[in-house]
C-alpha cells in the first residue's frame, strides 16, 4: 500500500514536470518521455519508434492494391527486361510465386536465368521437352488432326493450345479444366493438365480460355486474393464484410486498427490483437480453450482422485459414500476420508477443510494440478473478456450519466468529455491486461515470471483503481481521474515495453 | 461427354492390354461412371487372395479425379475398415487430367503390394508394420485366407 502511494506521488511529479520542463524534476528515463500520453494517435506522433506497440501502416482499398500490384509488375518487368522479356500476367505470376521483393528475384535472375524460371513454375525442370502430342498418342495417328489426351478427341491442330511445357491439350479441355478448378475455389495455382507437370498457368492463358464471364469474374477475385495472401506486406481487414487491405512496409505483430470498420488485429497472424503474448502463443491458447476449456470445467467440478489410489473419479449418483472402481477403496466424497471412520453419521462430515489431500503427487494429482493451472489462467481471460463486452453499456451508462449532469447545469457537455476518454483507456488497458493471462500461462516459473506477475498485479489494481472512479466520476475528480488513467496507462506501457518482442 | 468417350477408350484399352495385377473389370452398361473389378497383388502377404474394388468417375471426369473403395476387407496400413484409400495420385490437390485409370490403377497395385507406413489410414497396422514385421505378415495372411476372394485361374 505504501509503495503504491509512493508511486503515485512520483508520477505526479513526473507528469508535472514533464508538462513545465522543471529541471529539478528532471526525467532519468527516456521511457517516460511519452507516458503521459493516453490515447494513440498522438502516440503515433510522439515517437513511434519508442512505443513497442505503434507502427506505420495505411488502410487501402482494393483499386489502390490492385495499382500497387501492377506498379510491381511494371517494375519487375522493367528489372529482368535485359535477362528475359516478360508478360505483364508471366511478371505477376513470377512475383506471387517467388515472393513479390522485387531485389531478390532480380538478383535470382542474375544468378541462373533459367533455374529461377523452374523454381517459378514458369518452365518445367527439364528442358528438353520431347515433342508433347508425339509422347501422349498412339504412334498410328497423323499429325493433322491429333489426340487430345484429356477427351480423347480429335481435332485440327489449331485447336490445341499449351503452356511452357509444350503440353498440348485442345482449347475445350482447357477452358473445362479452369473451370472446374475455379468453382473448387483454385486460381494461382491451376497448372497445365499433364501427368507430373508442375508448370503454372499464367493469368492472360487461363482468362483467354474462360469463356463464363461470372467463372472469370471468380477467377479474378480469387487471384487478388491470393495475391494479396502472398504479400508480405498486405494483410486483408479480418473485419466482417470489410474490403479493406491493411499494407505496412514493416510487417510484424503490430496493432492495427482498421480505418473503415474498426477491427482491431494483428498485422503479422490477423487475430485480434494480443500483445504481450505472440502470434504462435496465442494461436497455441486459442487452440486450447477451444479444445480443453468445456471438458476441463467438467473434470474440475465434477470429478475427484480416488484418495488411495489416485485414478480420477467422476460422481455419477447422489450418494457420498463411493467405492473407487479401480482399487476398491471405499471413501467419502465429501472429505475424501475412509469411509469406515464415517458410520451413519457422515452428515456430521467435518474434516472437509483440515484434510488437505494435494500431498500425493500421482499421475491424476498432476493431471489435476495442471488443470488447476489452466483453469486460473482461464477464467481471468474469459472474465476479461466478458469485463471488455461489456464495455459498450459502460460507455452508454456514462453518456446517460453526463447527460443527467448537463441537464442539472452541474458541468456542460465538453467538461464531461474527459469521463469518455477515461472509459476508452479503461478499455484498452482491460484489453492489454486480457492478453497478459496466455502470456504468463506458457512463461516459465523463475524471476522473470515474477517479475511479469507483479507488474501484472499492479495494472490490473491499478485498472480496478479506475474503473471505480469512472463508476463514480463527479466533475470535482477530475485531476485525480486523470491522474487515475496516467498511472494505468502508465503500468501498461512499462508491462508492454518490458516484455513484448518485436 | 468427355467422360463417356474417354472412358470407353480406356476400358477399351484396359480390355485389350489387360493388366495382369487388374482383372475382371465389369462396367454396367447403362452407367459407364461405375467400374468394379479384382486387384491381385503379388507380393505377401497379399499374394493369396485378391480383392474386389470399386472405382466412381465423377460425372466431371476427367476434370476431377475418380474414387476408389475396396470391397473385400483388407489387412493394409494404407486401407481402412471401410475400404477408403489413401492415394495421392487421385487426391483433388494433385489431380491431373490427362492421368488416365490404367496409370492410377498401377499406383493402386503398387501401394497393396509395398505399404507406406509414413503415412497410414491406420496408424495401428502401419505400427505393427514398422516395429514387427513378422507379426504383421502372418496377421495379413491369416486376414486375406480368411476375407479375401478367390484369386482368378491364370
Amino acid at each position: 500500500m505504501k509503495e503504491s502511494m509512493h508511486v503515485n506521488w512520483n508520477l505526479v511529479k513526473e507528469n508535472m514536470s514533464a508538462d513545465d520542463q522543471d529541471s529539478e524534476c528532471e526525467i532519468e528515463d527516456e521511457d517516460y518521455d511519452n507516458y503521459y500520453l493516453s490515447n494513440e494517435e498522438e502516440l503515433e506522433l510522439a515517437d513511434y519508434k519508442k512505443d513497442p506497440e505503434s507502427f506505420q501502416y495505411e488502410c487501402l482499398k482494393v483499386e489502390e492494391v490492385e495499382k500497387l500490384l501492377n506498379e510491381l509488375v511494371e517494375l519487375l518487368s522493367m528489372e529482368i527486361r535485359a535477362f528475359i522479356k516478360v508478360t505483364p500476367s508471366l511478371a505477376k505470376l513470377l512475383l506471387h510465386t517467388l515472393g513479390w521483393s522485387i531485389n531478390e528475384i532480380v538478383c535470382m535472375f542474375r544468378a541462373d536465368a533459367h533455374g529461377t524460371l523452374v523454381t517459378a513454375k514458369v518452365k518445367p525442370a527439364n528442358n528438353n521437352v520431347p515433342k508433347p502430342l508425339m509422347s501422349h498418342q498412339p504412334p498410328s495417328l497423323n499429325n493433322n488432326n491429333p489426340m487430345c489426351p484429356v477427351c480423347y478427341a480429335h481435332q485440327p491442330v489449331e485447336y490445341f493450345k499449351a503452356l511452357a511445357c509444350g503440353h498440348l491439350f485442345c482449347k475445350e479441355c482447357w477452358s473445362s479444366h479452369f473451370e472446374v478448378q475455379v468453382i473448387e475455389g483454385v486460381s494461382t495455382t491451376i497448372g497445365c493438365m499433364g501427368q507430373d507437370c508442375i508448370v503454372l498457368a499464367p493469368e492472360d492463358f487461363v482468362l483467354a480460355l474462360i469463356n463464363k464471364p461470372n467463372i472469370r469474374e471468380k477467377y479474378q477475385r480469387f487471384a487478388f486474393r491470393d495475391y494479396v495472401k502472398s504479400h508480405p506486406q498486405l494483410r486483408f481487414c479480418p473485419g466482417p464484410n470489410c474490403d479493406i487491405i491493411v499494407r505496412s512496409k514493416e510487417p510484424m505483430a503490430k496493432n492495427v486498427v482498421c480505418h473503415q470498420c474498426k477491427s482491431r488485429f494483428c498485422f503479422k497472424c490477423g487475430t485480434d490483437y494480443h500483445a504481450p503474448t505472440d502470434c504462435e502463443t496465442i494461436k497455441r491458447w486459442l487452440t486450447k480453450c477451444a479444445d480443453d476449456s468445456e471438458t476441463a470445467n467438467y473434470i474440475s467440478a465434477h470429478t475427484k482422485d480416488c484418495p488411495k489410489c489416485h485414478i480420477c473419479i467422476e460422481k455419477n449418483g447422489g450418494c457420498n459414500h463411493m467405492q473407487c472402481y479401480n482399487c476398491k477403496h471405499d471413501f467419502c466424497w465429501m472429505c475424501l476420508g475412509d469411509w469406515k471412520s464415517h458410520g451413519s453419521e457422515y452428515y456430521e462430515c467435518s474434516r472437509y477443510k483440515e484434510n488437505p489431500n494435494i500431498a500425493y503427487e500421482s499421475v491424476h494429482a498432476q493431471a489435476r494440478e495442471a488443470l488447476k493451472k489452466y483453469l486460473h489462467y482461464y477464467e481471468r481471460w474469459e472474465n476479461h473478456s466478458k469485463s471488455l463486452r461489456l464495455e459498450e453499456q459502460t460507455l452508454k451508462r456514462i453518456k446517460d450519466r453526463i447527460e443527467v449532469k448537463v441537464m442539472e447545469s452541474s458541468g456542460t457537455w465538453i467538461d464531461w468529455q474527459y469521463l469518455i476518454d477515461a472509459a476508452n483507456l479503461l478499455a484498452k488497458c482491460r484489453y492489454t491486461l486480457k492478453y497478459t493471462y496466455p502470456y504468463a500461462y506458457y512463461m516459465e516459473s523463475g524471476p522473470r515470471k515474477e517479475l511479469f506477475e507483479y507488474q501484472q498485479a499492479q495494472l490490473e489494481a491499478e485498472i480496478e483503481n479506475l474503473s471505480w472512479k469512472i463508476e463514480r466520476a463527479e466533475t470535482t475528480d477530475r485531476g485525480d481521474l486523470q491522474n487515475q488513467m496516467d498511472i494505468a496507462e502508465k503500468r501498461r506501457s512499462i508491462l508492454l515495453k518490458d516484455f513484448l518482442e518485436v | 461427354m468427355a467422360a463417356t468417350r474417354r472412358l470407353q477408350k480406356e476400358l477399351q484399352d484396359l480390355r485389350t492390354n489387360g493388366v495382369r495385377a487388374f482383372r475382371d473389370i465389369s462396367v454396367d452398361e447403362s452407367n459407364i461412371l461405375y467400374w468394379q473389378g479384382l486387384i491381385v497383388p503379388e507380393n505377401a502377404p497379399y499374394n493369396k487372395g485378391a480383392f474386389k474394388i470399386e472405382i466412381n468417375f465423377p460425372a466431371e471426369y476427367p476434370f476431377k479425379p475418380p474414387k476408389i473403395n475396396f470391397k473385400t476387407k483388407i489387412y493394409h496400413p494404407n486401407i481402412d475398415e471401410k475400404g477408403q484409400v489413401c492415394l495421392p495420385i487421385i487426391s483433388a490437390e494433385n489431380w491431373k487430367p490427362a492421368t488416365k485409370t490404367d496409370q492410377v490403377i498401377q499406383a493402386l497395385v503398387a501401394l497393396v503390394n509395398d505399404p507406406e507406413p509414413e503415412h497410414p489410414l491406420r496408424a495401428d497396422l502401419a505400427e505393427e508394420y514398422v516395429k514387427d514385421r513378422r507379426k504383421f505378415f502372418k496377421n495379413a495372411e491369416e486376414f486375406t485366407r480368411k476375407h479375401s476372394e478367390k484369386r482368378p485361374a491364370d
